[in-house]
């Protein structure tokens, strides 16, 4: 008898927690967990190129010279790059987006994503935003985005008239793993190294979940600013969503098959603004000169009195060098 | 809505206690008038953690262990974060050596960081079948970990970021298969075990960071 009321008991109990699901939100469905993207959000700027919506802004005349901005990850968005725009004020027409399948750009099914597309993306968003042919085109790239930047010159040569590349991580495997090495270590005894690996077992998500893998992805920002850390990040940075899929593609094509982006840069001879920063341990002057001289020309310059995230923590420092670079060549 | 997670905790602790069926034991050992198991343990359970355990050995014909276990990663900040389980395990089939047990657990878990803070309610199923004697143990063990439901609130700074996130009660946020190995050394009234596995999640394709799982412990019976 008393084994039939607890029974019971747990019946009703489970029951009317059932019921009660009916408010229950959804961690798949966009705009819960993560911002909406915008082929679902008509109020955010995109563009729609190469069979993708990309969210994306430029500012300033569209006759001035355009400098492109490529923002780090793969996975992140432009979010922390916005002091950029201030190179409108110099009369350059500064573009923005968040890449294929990051920040608040369209999704895409993860193994959808390879370099080509990436690099077609961006000949199709130059194209977009171009006005004539003799304007001239520059990129600026941080981290991940200065990968990008040299692919594209690796790949096209002629197409650009300038880059600026802040820390990329690696332009060959090597040099990637490498940097990797020094800058993300896993400490088995941390609170942030445990931080960024806990959250597993509370969420999961399928391969295409893009809800609920860029959420946790963004769970493990603290990770990167974490005190005392390698790159030197002095805190936490604006971010609107994380791109879990593009980022996980990305380091499975850097394991299985590795990658190159320098095997045709001897081509491109225009000089080259190489940017590192004071306080990223892990980089440094002679990881800087090392990355650098995959370069013909390159001009290797410091940021003083920061870390990785230069460009949102001490923009001024990064213009000093940036706009004459951009200056000498327009 | 507020009453949904006390029911279903209270659910499950029900639930579990009478279906019980938990901790890596040396089932040949164990003797009927050792009722108190109390475990230690370290390991790596989505993080490196550091845990406790308690269990209470019931003298029924199928022999049923019920425990708590508190566990915990480790880190400067020391109760923002853990893992408790409430459930037993039931010596289902014995054959000479051979033991086939099943364990039953109810989760709650917490984890917070700059970013959110979630608490979760959870359940963890699993079977353990090997040979079991006087001073040593050997098993395989296959499981599955389900997070059934998720409070998550996003911290002023992931608001700040994103204004438009939405705190409160997500369901379903997911699960992981368990699979591994377990063994063990038995002697007076201790045992010291080590298991080791990997963890996959429930479409059997994505994983977590670092897919692995694996423990040292120390049992004390009397």
């Amino acid at each position: 008898m008393k084994s039939r009321i607890m029974y019971l008991a747990a019946f009703i109990l489970l029951m009317a927690a059932l019921s009660s699901c009916e408010k229950e939100l959804n961690p798949k469905e966009p705009g819960m967990l993560v911002p909406k993207t915008v082929e679902l959000d008509a109020s955010l700027p995109s563009i729609t190129v190469n069979g993708t919506q990309l969210h994306s802004q430029a500012f300033g005349d569209p006759a001035d010279p355009m400098v492109v901005f490529l923002h780090g990850g793969p996975g992140g968005d432009y979010a922390n790059a916005l002091n950029v725009k201030s190179l409108v004020t110099s009369h350059y027409y500064v573009v923005f987006y968040d890449q294929r399948g990051s920040g608040l750009s369209k999704r895409h099914p993860k193994n959808s994503f390879s370099l080509q597309v990436m690099l077609d993306d961006l000949t199709a968003l130059i194209q977009h935003y171009r006005s004539s042919a003799s304007q001239k085109v520059f990129l600026f790239g941080h981290s991940w985005g200065g990968m990008l930047a040299t692919a594209y010159v690796n790949k096209y040569p002629a197409a650009i008239n300038g880059v600026i590349v802040a820390e990329p991580g690696g332009l060959t495997k090597a040099t990637l793993d490498e940097y990797s090495k020094n800058s993300r270590r896993l400490k088995l005894f941390d609170e942030v190294s445990n931080d960024a690996l806990y959250p597993d077992q509370l969420l999961s998500g399928k391969e295409n979940d893009h809800a609920i893998l860029d959420y946790k992805l963004a769970l493990q920002l603290p990770y990167t600013y974490a005190r005392n850390n390698d790159e030197g990040i002095e805190g936490p940075s604006p971010f609107w969503r994380m791109g879990a899929a593009s980022l996980k593609k990305f380091v499975e094509i850097s394991d299985n098959e590795g990658f190159d982006f320098t095997t045709n840069l001897h081509q491109y001879t225009t000089k080259v603004l190489f940017l590192y920063s004071e306080n990223n341990k892990a980089y440094g002057q002679a990881f800087a000169n090392k990355e650098a001289a995959f370069f013909p020309n390159p001009q290797v310059s410091r940021v003083n009195g920061t870390g990785h995230e230069m460009i949102y923590f001490k923009w001024d420092n990064v213009a000093a060098l940036a706009l004459p670079y951009l200056n000498s060549l327009r | 809505m507020k009453y949904y997670k006390y029911n279903l905790l209270t659910a499950i602790i029900i639930l579990l206690f009478k279906f019980s069926f938990a901790q890596n034991i040396n089932w040949k050992t164990l003797q009927p008038s050792q009722r108190h198991i109390v475990n230690l343990n370290v390991g790596f359970d989505n993080a490196t953690t550091v845990g406790i355990g308690y269990g209470y050995h019931f003298n029924t014909k199928m022999p049923l262990v019920v425990n708590v276990e508190y566990s915990m990663p480790m880190g400067n900040i020391i109760f923002d974060d853990f893992k408790t389980k409430i459930g037993g395990q039931l010596d289902l089939l014995r054959i000479n050596s051979f033991h086939t047990s099943a364990k039953a657990y109810g989760i709650i878990r917490r984890f917070q960081n700059d970013m959110t803070r979630m608490v979760n309610f959870g359940s963890e199923f699993s079977a353990t079948a090997g040979i079991y004697k006087d001073k040593w143990f050997a098993a395989g063990e296959i499981g599955f970990d389900k997070a059934i439901t998720t409070h998550i609130k996003h911290s002023d700074l992931m608001k700040e970021y994103n204004p438009s996130v939405q705190s409160g009660w997500y369901i379903p946020t997911g699960g992981n298969l368990l699979y591994g190995l377990q063994g063990g050394y038995s002697f007076s009234r201790y045992d010291v075990y080590a298991k080791v596995g990997r963890t996959l999640s429930q479409d059997f394709k994505t994983q977590s960071m670092i897919p692995y799982y694996f423990q040292v412990g120390w049992n004390m019976k009397w």
